[in-house]
């Protein structure tokens, strides 16, 4: 099973080897997809790949150190309203979550493929595109 | 027809029979057209002001006109440089019925004694409220890409390092100019589809430049033939304009286009039946600060459309700038118009002069620019 979270670190839960302990005591599979740290605490985006009941864990685990735990479709979101489908995003987009349907010319964005890098975000003209992490 | 539907339409039946069978065939596109703006006149205060500096929710407008017109061109920033809310998107805010403030100063004369002014105006309240454009609709654009190794912040897009991606911005096919390559029904006077309402083309488009290369069925390889446009604001929609913001650039106005092409004879049917395959550009290195460019290649339209070309042997990503999905929304709404008899077709008062030439810009003496 896999999962894309966003992790939210506390400047305290920073000095910990989190990731360490996701690996060695659950044995999971951790891709960091996104990392950034300043003076009030840290983010990430990571995706867990392991057995669900040790997912499960290690996601509480991760709540018990002080680590708020949202998952990815909370992470970018798009404003269907103010999307114009012009397909700007389309050709940056690394993962391919922004892609344009060549029949009807509209732009969908698939949230299960979107690990929230946010190069999409200034590079939408209409700014139809807000990262939440 | 839309421009979509007449193309299979030829596809099964030929140009001969479209011709016979089809009358107009409806064209459209929308994307960002910086040269556009809207023109106010505001009304007269009590006592009233010969507005010298006018402000729309902090943009400024040009009022170097009679005392309360003024125009606001869409790329206008405030004093700050704020991306997010330039001219554009107080022209949306106006057409999404949102009352704007309207600041003004002035000097005050014997006939004008009002020195400042701090209210707010709104569609509604605005005598005028004229969209006009000088530049709209071009015919054809150029394909951008990025041969540095840092992310460029252009006009036409977030262009990323290393041939990363290429963009391009014209609706090829369904365009409107694409469809009448030599300008033989679009003209000054003919009525158009402008921002959801209905407009005029008022005259040729600023640059227009109609003598460049061509392919074998004339439509123009570069940038060519533009629009300047002009219709009441007050009858536009939010869908249909919309300020855009281009990181690092500047701000422009989306505006959607509609023109609808009466198919005169075989010869317009052909013109109409273009499609992707058979209309190309050039692909220019935007690392390059000139404005004399070298092409790296051109490129057809079913090529962009793929989503992917090769630049210099490499595989490059593609993303277009205008909306296909909504130029094909104008078409159809064109169309149900023109079908409701809402929406009547005029034949061009004057047609485009074809020796245009588009002209650069040199530094030069006094003696050199009168020749």
């Amino acid at each position: 099973m896999k999962t894309k979270v966003v992790l939210n670190f506390s400047p305290e839960a920073s000095n910990q080897p989190i990731t360490h302990n996701l690996i060695s005591k659950y044995h999971l599979m951790l891709n960091i997809l996104r990392a950034e740290i300043d003076e009030v605490g840290g983010k990430m985006v990571i995706e867990l790949s392991g057995k669900a009941d040790e997912i499960r864990k290690g996601l509480d685990y991760l709540k018990a150190s002080g680590v708020s735990v949202r998952p990815i479709k909370e992470g970018v979101r798009r404003d269907e309203e103010a999307c114009t489908h012009c397909g700007m995003c389309v050709s940056i987009c690394p993962t391919k979550a922004l892609t344009i349907d060549a029949k009807t010319g509209k732009v969908s964005f698939n949230e299960e493929r979107c690990v929230a890098c946010g190069v999409c975000i200034d590079a939408c003209p209409p700014r139809a595109m807000e990262i939440l992490i | 027809m839309t421009a979509d539907e007449f193309k299979e339409y030829v596809r099964s039946n030929g140009t001969k029979k479209a011709a016979k069978d089809v009358d107009v065939v409806t064209t459209g596109t929308f994307g960002a057209m910086c040269s556009s703006g809207a023109y106010f006149n505001f009304g007269h205060s009590d006592p009233p002001i010969k507005m010298q500096k006018v402000w729309l929710d902090g943009i400024q407008a040009y009022t170097g006109l009679a005392a309360v017109d003024a125009y606001l061109g869409a790329t206008e920033l405030d004093e700050s440089n704020n991306l997010f809310h330039g001219g554009a998107h107080v022209i949306e805010d106006l057409v999404r019925g949102k009352a704007v403030r309207l600041r003004a100063t002035s000097y005050g004369t014997d006939c004008y004694p009002r020195k400042e002014m701090d209210t707010y105006v709104s569609l509604r309240t605005l005598n005028q409220a004229v969209l006009f454009n000088m530049r709209n609709a071009y015919q054809n654009y150029a394909c951008a890409t990025n041969s540095s190794q840092k992310t460029l912040y252009t006009y036409m897009g977030k262009l990323l390092p290393d041939f990363g991606n290429a963009t391009f911005s014209s609706a090829g096919e369904v365009s409107p100019l694409m469809n009448d390559p030599y300008y033989r029904t679009i003209g000054v006077g003919t009525r158009i589809f402008l921002g959801g309402g209905e407009g005029f083309v008022a005259w040729e488009g600023t640059q227009f430049n109609p003598r460049v290369p061509r392919t074998a069925e004339g439509v123009p390889k570069r940038p060519a033939g533009s629009l300047a446009v002009i219709g009441d604001l007050k009858q536009m929609s939010p869908d249909f304009l919309k300020g855009l913001t281009f990181t690092k650039y500047g701000v422009s106005l989306g505006v959607g286009i509609g023109v609808p092409i009466p198919i005169l004879d075989e010869e317009m049917a052909k013109a109409c039946s273009v499609t992707n395959d058979k209309i190309v550009t050039a692909v220019f290195d935007y690392a390059q600060q000139t404005r004399a460019r070298t092409p790296l290649r051109e490129v057809s339209y079913a090529e962009l459309r793929s989503g992917e070309i090769t630049v210099n042997g490499k595989p490059v990503p593609t993303s277009s700038l205008s909306s296909l999905y909504k130029a094909r929304q104008i078409s159809e709404i064109l169309k149900n118009r023109i079908l409701k008899r809402e929406f009547s077709i005029e034949k061009p008062i004057q047609t485009f002069s074809m020796d245009r030439v588009f002209k650069p810009l040199e530094v030069r003496s006094e003696k050199e620019a009168m020749g």
